[in-house]
């Protein structure tokens, strides 16, 4: 005997040694028990089963092609195969009396212990089959396919194979839609209690696949008590530990989620219904909570997505054309941008006019748009048209589309005719009608003939009387040459400005409207306040432009300002360049301890009438009025002073502002000039440096 | 055998070659269906990440968030304690402070005295919710306020404690809120950031802050919160200097473009391409600021809704103004801050004049947003970034007190968004200093902030020094409780 066929005959022994134990366990399986090192061995099982699998496939293939030499090989493989199906089978077996149970287990377990049989079979007795051999073979190789596919089942979960063809299937259930039992309930049956209380294998006597098995209960009665959930053998079992015998789902088999458990519970309190719709809970219920929580709020819907090139074509900077969220076949379009909007391209969202369930139009100048191509659009649910300038004529049409549920129409003359078409849009649940020019009895009428629609006519502002902000004031330079354009504004449209020039106070009657840019060929005090019916008149805003005044032919300081606030010396005074609202921004000369004083010497042609005295006045930092001027006016070195008001002390302490002090000249030829600025020697009483002494800026000096 | 080997040599020709290599070239063809954009040139990484986003359907598509610098007493506006007051004066017993820490400001204090709120409480709206008085515009919308009086937070001090609630940690070097929506959802309006930045400040106690708030840390610099000042520029360095033209601007970007393209051809850097649509999209802001920042456009009731001093630029009430405006025209996180909230003495006083603030303007922005049928797309948040003791700071008078900070119990109120309205929500014990009920930490409220918005805040991430980082670190649950 060779060696080989020596191999041979003691693989053939090993083989009926298989068959044997798989009789034996097969027979004994149930009162097994299985020592720890042979569980081991049955857990081996999912890797061994590879080899049978393609080692008798191969066998197979080898038979079938029926040449003398491929059979002889064929056979050997076959013999090796089955040996692997032997020792496959018995670990199987073990492995089985493991935490297995279920239809697919049974199919499994047969149809593995049926192509063992086989294969031996045709091992054995294959020269009387070589008429059939092939049909068997197939067979056989079936048969292997089959034991696989219902192993993977029982690993990896029933359809795992077909799954990721019926993923689609599934349907999500609508909030609106979903029912406390049907969709809550008995899902969680279905996952985690059938498979042992249904027919064919009722455990406990107690079906739960069919209504009535769960109304009626299993062996110790009724397993629901209504209302009463302590009470109910159905939450006492779920709720025992683990480790009792009595808890349900059993040990090994899946467990019930936290959520899962609540929700039994709540359905138990609650009253155990079959019928009840989740929206028919009260929002307050923990299981209204629980409910809402696990249903899409979305709609499902069910019509075709566009294409998704054709979308991406729809796309560009100021329409934006998206599903509502991934995978979603409902599209929303916005539009951003009114200056850039082409009313002309509206007509392109008629390529996907089944699609678009949501368009944002707000703000886009829409007057002169024709709409009626929206009501093609019959599975459109929102229309933004805020502020679009559209009127009642826009609206015809919207009452075709059926799904409309939202309108938001706000900041549109709609008036009165535009209720008209309102009234016909009893589809709509919500109405957003701010600003539409509705008069209170239009609103109630509305009201009445919409009875189902929440409309929202938005803030009133009826009775609310607010001051008005004070107007702007702009201009080029607070010094200007010739002449000066000041324009007023006030953010308001509706407002009207009224100012002054001579520096009385504006009034809402008497002081001229601005109309158009004020031209000044003059220094001046501009004044102004905004007036607007339902409103108070505002505070003033004012502002001094000051003209440029003549060039001296020099000028000295008799005294040097406080080293702090210098400027560039007396050269400031004269150069045309206002000081900002700050004492500290360099182009203000501050005097405290000596009083400013200078002289000025003219040309004889100059003649000034006038001098204008730019100060700063900033009471909280003690920057005051001068409390005394004096202005000298010099003839060929003969000196005589000009009489003039002392300045108007301030009573209170007020924002950082300009100030202004002006003194006209005698007739007559000047060649010198002397001015004289006292600093306010001692605060006054209301102030709270009381007593100190006061400052004065000044940053330019004018003459005319 | 040696002429088997010359023909099986034979039989390897150039037309065998060919006509086996066909079959190659199909079974890549029919691979590559498998693949659809192998061949399409798009940078995969990015664009699969945007085509999952959202991952679900979102309730809130923006959020304005009005965040109250400085943190505001929770006893003063939403947390009524009449407790407080029958005690005034009392120690804080030990059983309730239970060994919490304090700031460096009262922990030299060697009392503890209760005080209650100088001012009164009522209840209002259907919710019955309890109000102080200071905030009656607000108390007029309680019913679409959610009001969450359990927040909790981790740090103590006001930078700590702002950079966790914006960045979901203390230290200052993750990307804020804003940034993280930015990325995850973009901007829905590509004319305008999708992530905006206004500041303003009230006459009290301030506390700084800081561009690390909204900064795009590791992000993309594209996520970082674009700042709008209250200067004529609202966006600075975006208008074009004088005497310079649209079509000059056109011109040279067209140039840079051009010579960008170079660069990137050459180096492949996608920084380059971010910062040519960078360039891009300042082009539309020229037009697209000024529309939106142009007041005169309003009615004149909606200056009578937010006061007048939403003309004012720089206020709170403008800051609101301009916020719905931004979020009207698709801006995906407008964050304001209003500094002044940090009371530690004089409370009374600087409480009215913050109130005197804030109350109309963040009342009116809700009605705004409601009556053109925005709200229920848009989340609106209120709130500070601690709460403030149930005892008084320094000096105590019923009508003078100061309260430190206090990180265990605060209150917050959100609207619209797909939060539930006309609700309370959490509870404290009757000291105002624990929560007793349903505690919401900064990481939930963050965690439930991302899901309105439609994102599952332990998915979006992003990979930065090995590790995967996300707002919510590695903390974080959806208070499903608040979503409607």
């Amino acid at each position: 005997m060779s060696r080989f066929s020596r191999s041979i005959s003691w693989l053939e022994n090993l083989l009926f040694f298989w068959c044997g134990l798989t009789l034996i366990l097969l027979i004994g399986g149930e009162s097994l028990a299985v020592p720890a090192w042979l569980q081991v061995a049955g857990r081996l099982h999912p890797l061994i089963l590879h080899f049978p699998i393609v080692l008798l496939i191969m066998a197979v293939v080898l038979l079938w092609l029926g040449e003398d030499q491929w059979e002889k090989m064929g056979r050997i493989i076959l013999l090796i195969g089955a040996n692997f199906a032997g020792i496959t089978v018995v670990a199987g077996l073990i492995l089985a009396t493991e935490d297995y149970e279920g239809e697919a287990l049974s199919w499994h377990k047969w149809l593995g212990v049926l192509s063992l049989g086989f294969s031996v079979l045709i091992y054995f007795f294959i020269k009387k089959l070589q008429n059939s051999l092939r049909l068997i073979g197939s067979l056989l190789a079936i048969m292997l396919l089959l034991t696989g596919h219902f192993g993977a089942n029982l690993t990896h979960g029933e359809d795992f194979l077909l799954a990721p063809l019926l993923t689609k299937e599934v349907k999500t259930v609508a909030l609106e839609d979903a029912e406390v039992f049907r969709d809550l309930v008995q899902p969680i049956f279905e996952t985690k209690c059938i498979s042992c209380h249904k027919e064919g294998k009722i455990k406990g006597e107690l079906r739960m696949d069919h209504l009535e098995g769960i109304q009626k209960g299993g062996k110790s009665g009724p397993f629901i008590l209504a209302g009463n959930p302590d009470q109910s053998l159905l939450i006492q079992r779920i709720h025992l530990p683990l480790e009792n015998e009595e808890h349900m789902p059993p040990k090994n088999k899946l467990q019930l989620t936290d959520d899962e458990l609540d929700i039994l519970r709540f359905w138990v309190a609650s009253g155990a219904s079959f019928e009840q719709k989740v929206l028919e809970l009260s929002q307050e219920e923990p299981l209204f909570q629980l409910a809402s929580n696990r249903f899409s709020t979305e709609k499902a819907y069910t019509f075709e997505a566009a294409d998704s090139d054709q979308i991406e074509k729809l796309n560009n900077f100021f329409r934006k054309v998206k599903p509502v969220f991934p995978g979603s076949p409902a599209l929303e379009v916005a539009y951003f941008g009114s200056s850039t909007f082409d009313p002309n391209a509206l007509s392109d969202l008629k390529k996907v006019k089944d699609q678009v369930v949501k368009i944002n139009l707000n703000r886009m100048p829409l007057e002169e748009v024709d709409l009626s191509f929206l009501s093609d659009f019959q599975n459109l649910e929102e229309i933004q048209l805020n502020f679009t300038g559209i009127t009642s004529a826009h609206l015809k049409g919207l009452s075709k589309i059926k799904s409309l549920r939202s309108l938001a129409v706000s900041g549109n003359p709609l008036g009165e005719s535009g209720m008209e078409e309102l009234k016909n849009l009893t589809q709509v649940k919500r109405l957003y009608l701010w600003q539409s020019g509705l008069s209170a009895d239009a609103k109630n009428g509305l009201k009445k003939s919409l009875p189902n629609t929440q409309i929202d006519f938005g803030f009133d502002d009826q009775g609310i009387i607010y001051p008005l902000n004070p107007p702007k004031i702009d201009f080029e330079e607070v010094m200007f040459k010739e002449k000066a354009e000041v324009k007023l504004s006030h953010p308001i449209r509706t407002v009207e400005i009224r100012y002054t020039l001579d520096g009385s106070e504006p009034d809402s009657i008497r002081s001229p409207v601005y109309s158009q840019p004020i031209a000044l060929t003059k220094t001046a005090q501009i004044r102004a306040k905004a007036f607007a019916q339902g409103w108070i008149g505002s505070e003033e805003s004012k502002t001094l432009l000051f003209k440029e005044g003549l060039k001296p032919l020099s000028y000295k300081l008799a005294n040097e300002p406080h080293n702090r606030y210098k400027a560039k010396g007396a050269t400031s005074l004269f150069d045309g360049v206002k000081g900002k609202a700050n004492h500290t921004s360099g182009d203000w000369l501050g005097f405290t301890d000596s009083p400013m004083e200078i002289e000025i010497f003219l040309e004889n042609n100059q003649k000034p009438k006038s001098v204008e005295l730019s100060l700063l006045l900033h009471e909280g930092a003690y920057i005051f009025p001068p409390e005394s001027v004096e202005i000298w006016t010099g003839s060929a070195g003969k000196w005589s002073k000009v009489e003039i008001p002392a300045p108007i002390p301030p009573t209170k302490i007020e924002e950082v502002r300009f100030g202004l002090l002006a003194y006209s000249l005698p007739e007559g030829s000047i060649d010198q000039l002397r001015v004289r600025l006292k600093p306010i020697a001692s605060l006054p009483k209301w102030h709270p440096g009381a007593g100190a002494k006061g400052w004065v800026f000044v940053d330019e000096i004018v003459l005319y | 055998m040696e002429k088997e080997l010359l023909e099986q040599g034979l039989n390897h020709n150039r037309r065998k070659f060919l006509s086996r290599l066909s079959l190659g070239i199909g079974s890549v063809a029919l691979g590559s269906l498998l693949i659809p954009d192998l061949f399409s040139g798009k940078k995969e990484a990015e664009d699969s990440l945007m085509r999952a986003l959202p991952h679900f359907a979102p309730k809130a598509k923006r959020i304005i968030y009005l965040f109250q610098n400085g943190a505001p007493s929770q006893l003063e506006t939403f947390d009524y304690k009449p407790l407080l007051r029958t005690n005034f004066g009392q120690e804080l017993p030990d059983s309730i402070r239970m060994g919490q820490r304090l700031t460096g400001m009262t922990a030299g204090q060697s009392s503890f005295p209760l005080v209650g709120s100088y001012f009164d409480f009522n209840q209002y709206g259907q919710s019955r919710a309890w109000i102080s008085s200071l905030f009656p515009h607000i108390a007029s919308v309680v019913d679409d306020l959610c009001i969450v009086k359990s927040m909790h937070t981790e740090a103590i001090n006001h930078d700590p404690a702002l950079t966790f609630f914006q960045t979901g940690a203390q230290v200052g070097n993750r990307p804020s809120m804003g940034a993280w929506l930015s990325y995850g959802l973009g901007s829905e309006n590509e004319n305008l950031p999708a992530f905006c930045v206004l500041l303003s400040r009230g006459k009290g106690n301030g506390q700084g802050v800081y561009s690390k708030l909204w900064s795009n840390g590791f992000l993309d610099a594209k996520h970082q919160g674009v700042q709008f000042s209250n200067s004529e520029d609202p966006v600075l360095y975006l208008s074009d200097p004088n005497g310079m033209t649209r079509d000059q601007r056109r011109k040279m970007l067209d140039q840079l473009a051009a010579m960008n393209d170079l660069n990137y051809r050459e180096f492949n850097d996608p920084q380059i391409t971010t910062k040519v649509q960078q360039y891009e999209m300042a082009f539309r802001m020229q037009t697209a600021v000024p529309e939106i920042t142009d007041v005169t456009k309003e009615p004149d009731s909606v200056v009578k809704l937010y006061g007048p001093d939403c003309l004012v630029p720089g206020t709170y009430a403008a800051n609101c103004l301009l916020a719905r405006k931004l979020s009207e025209n698709g801006v995906r996180f407008v964050q304001l801050y209003h500094q002044g909230w940090d009371a530690h003495d004089n409370l009374p006083n600087q409480m009215i004049g913050q109130a005197k603030d804030v109350d109309q303007a963040s009342a009116a922005l809700i009605t705004d947003l409601k009556q053109r049928g925005l709200l229920d797309e848009t989340l609106v948040i209120w709130g500070g970034e601690f709460g403030r003791t149930n005892y008084c700071q320094g000096k105590i008078a019923p009508e003078n007190y100061g309260r430190d900070h206090h990180p265990r119990a605060f209150s917050i109120f959100m609207a619209g968004g797909g939060v539930k309205s006309g609700m309370v929500y959490g509870e404290t014990d009757d000291f105002g200093y624990n929560i007793t009920e349903n505690p919401v930490h900064v990481h939930d409220f963050q965690a439930t902030v991302m899901h309105l918005m439609g994102i599952d805040h332990e998915k979006l991430t992003y990979k930065h020094l090995g590790r995967r980082y996300r707002l919510t670190d590695v903390h974080g649950h959806v208070v499903k409780d608040l979503i409607a």
